[in-house]
C-alpha cells in the first residue's frame, strides 16, 4: 500500500463523555495523509497514535457493514467510503443526527432497529416449510425479471445515513423512516414473499409511508445507491391500493 | 434504551432546512404552492363576478391586467413550471412504467411528461390565441 505522506490535514471531531462532562466540545486532531487516506484511515491513525479516548464504531473498512456512519461537514457518510482528499479546508466530524448519541461519535439506533423489525423485513410464506427431502428437494424459484423488481431495494446494509438525512425522522422519531419502509416495499415486491398483508398494517399509517414528503435527501447520501425515497413513495401507491381496495372489500 | 440517552437527543431546530442547499431547494419547491393559491384565488374572483354581471366581470378584467397582479401571476406561472420540473423528475421513481416486461428509461417517462405540457400549451393558444 501506497503511504507516502502528502501532507498534514485537520479535522475536528465533536466528543461527547458523558463520564467527565454532560457537555459535547470540540477537538482538533492534525494528522499525516495522503491521497487513499479514507476518514475511517484517519480516525484510526487518531486512536492509535494521537488519542485512545475516541470512540466510534466500525468494522469491514469496505462499505459493506454499514457500521462507520458519521455526520462530515453536516452530511451523513461513511467514514471508510469518505477520503480526506475530497476536503478542502475544515473537516468536522459528529455522530449521525437524529440518533441519542451515547460517547463521542458513538449513537444509540435502538429506534431504528424497533422499526425495522416493525415492517418484519423477511420472507413471509403461509405454508409452513416442509422438511427437506433430498428427493424432491423445493426450492423457491424466481425468474431474474422478478429479480430484478426489488433488487436495488435489497443492497441495503442498514448504515441508517437515511435516517440522518430525514428531516421527518429529525422531527418525529416515530416516522418508520427511509430503510425500514425500503425493506418493507422490497420484500413486498419479492415474488416468494405473502406478507404484504401483514406489513401494510404498518406502512399504510401515519407514522408509515404518509410522514414522507419526498425531500430525496436519503437517496442522495444513502451509500448503496437503494434510492429510498422512490421506495417509500412505490409504498405511498401501494398503500393508496391497499386502502381503495379495503374500502370496497368493506 | 436508558432514559439519560434519549435525553441527548438534540431537538431540530425550526430552521433545520437552511443548513443545507438541498433543504432549501425543498422548501423551494414546497413554498411555490403559495404564488399558486393567490392564482386559484383569481379564478374563483373570475367565476363570481361571471355570475355577477357583466360590470363586475369588466372590474375582475381590469384587476387582473394590474402590474402587482400580472407580476404575482407570472410568479405563479414560474413556480407552477418549478415544481412540474421537480414532479417530472421524481414521477418514473414512484411510478416506474413497464411495457411489455420492460421498465421504460426515466428519460423517455420526462421527456413524455413535458411533451403533454407542450400539447397543452399548444392547444391552449390555438383556442384563445387568436382571441
Amino acid at each position: 500500500m501506497n503511504t507516502q505522506q502528502i501532507s498534514t490535514k485537520q479535522i475536528s471531531v465533536k466528543r461527547y463523555l458523558p463520564d467527565s462532562s454532560a457537555e459535547s466540545y470540540w477537538q482538533q486532531y492534525e494528522l499525516p495523509v495522503d491521497d487513499s487516506t479514507s476518514l475511517l484511515d484517519a480516525l484510526n491513525h487518531i486512536k492509535e497514535q494521537l488519542d485512545s479516548t475516541l470512540s466510534y464504531r466500525w468494522s469491514c473498512r469496505m462499505a459493506i457493514c454499514g457500521s462507520c456512519g458519521v455526520m462530515v461537514n453536516g452530511i451523513p457518510k461513511l467514514g471508510c467510503k469518505t477520503f480526506l482528499r475530497d476536503y478542502e479546508g475544515e473537516i468536522r466530524i459528529e455522530p449521525l443526527s437524529h440518533f441519542p448519541v451515547q460517547r463521542d461519535l458513538v449513537v444509540d439506533m435502538e429506534i431504528f432497529l424497533e422499526h425495522l423489525a416493525a415492517v418484519k423485513p423477511y420472507l413471509i410464506d403461509d405454508n409452513p416449510v416442509k422438511p427437506y427431502d433430498p428427493q424432491a428437494p423445493e426450492t423457491y424459484q424466481q425468474s431474474p425479471e422478478q429479480l430484478a423488481r426489488y433488487k436495488q431495494f435489497a443492497n441495503c446494509i442498514n448504515c441508517g445515513l437515511c435516517y440522518s438525512a430525514c428531516p421527518q425522522f429529525g422531527l418525529n422519531p416515530e416516522f418508520l423512516g427511509p430503510a425500514a419502509l425500503t425493506l418493507a416495499h422490497r420484500y413486498n415486491l419479492d415474488s416468494r414473499d405473502h406478507g404484504k398483508k401483514q406489513r401494510m398494517a404498518e406502512l399504510n399509517r401515519h407514522e408509515g409511508v404518509w410522514s414522507c414528503t419526498f425531500v430525496g435527501f436519503c437517496s442522495k447520501v444513502c451509500p448503496k445507491h437503494v434510492d429510498p425515497a422512490a421506495a417509500v413513495n412505490q409504498g405511498k401507491v401501494e398503500a393508496a391500493k391497499h386502502t381503495l381496495i379495503a374500502l370496497f372489500k368493506g | 434504551m436508558d432514559k439519560s440517552s434519549s435525553q441527548r437527543l438534540p431537538p431540530l431546530k425550526r430552521n433545520w432546512w437552511l443548513k443545507h442547499r438541498f433543504f432549501k431547494l425543498y422548501m423551494l419547491r414546497e413554498a411555490t404552492v403559495l404564488p399558486l393559491v393567490f392564482f386559484t384565488l383569481c379564478l374563483l374572483a373570475g367565476m363570481v363576478a361571471l355570475l355577477q354581471g357583466a360590470e363586475s366581470w369588466q372590474g375582475w378584467i381590469a384587476f387582473m391586467g394590474s402590474p402587482i397582479v400580472l407580476v404575482l401571476n407570472l410568479l405563479a406561472l414560474a413556480a407552477s413550471l418549478f415544481h412540474a420540473a421537480t414532479f417530472f423528475v421524481l414521477f418514473p421513481r414512484v411510478m416506474p412504467l413497464r411495457i411489455a416486461g420492460h421498465s421504460l428509461p426515466d428519460q423517455a417517462i420526462v421527456a413524455g411528461q413535458w411533451a403533454g405540457v407542450v400539447a397543452v400549451a399548444l392547444l391552449f393558444f390555438w383556442l384563445f390565441g387568436r382571441a
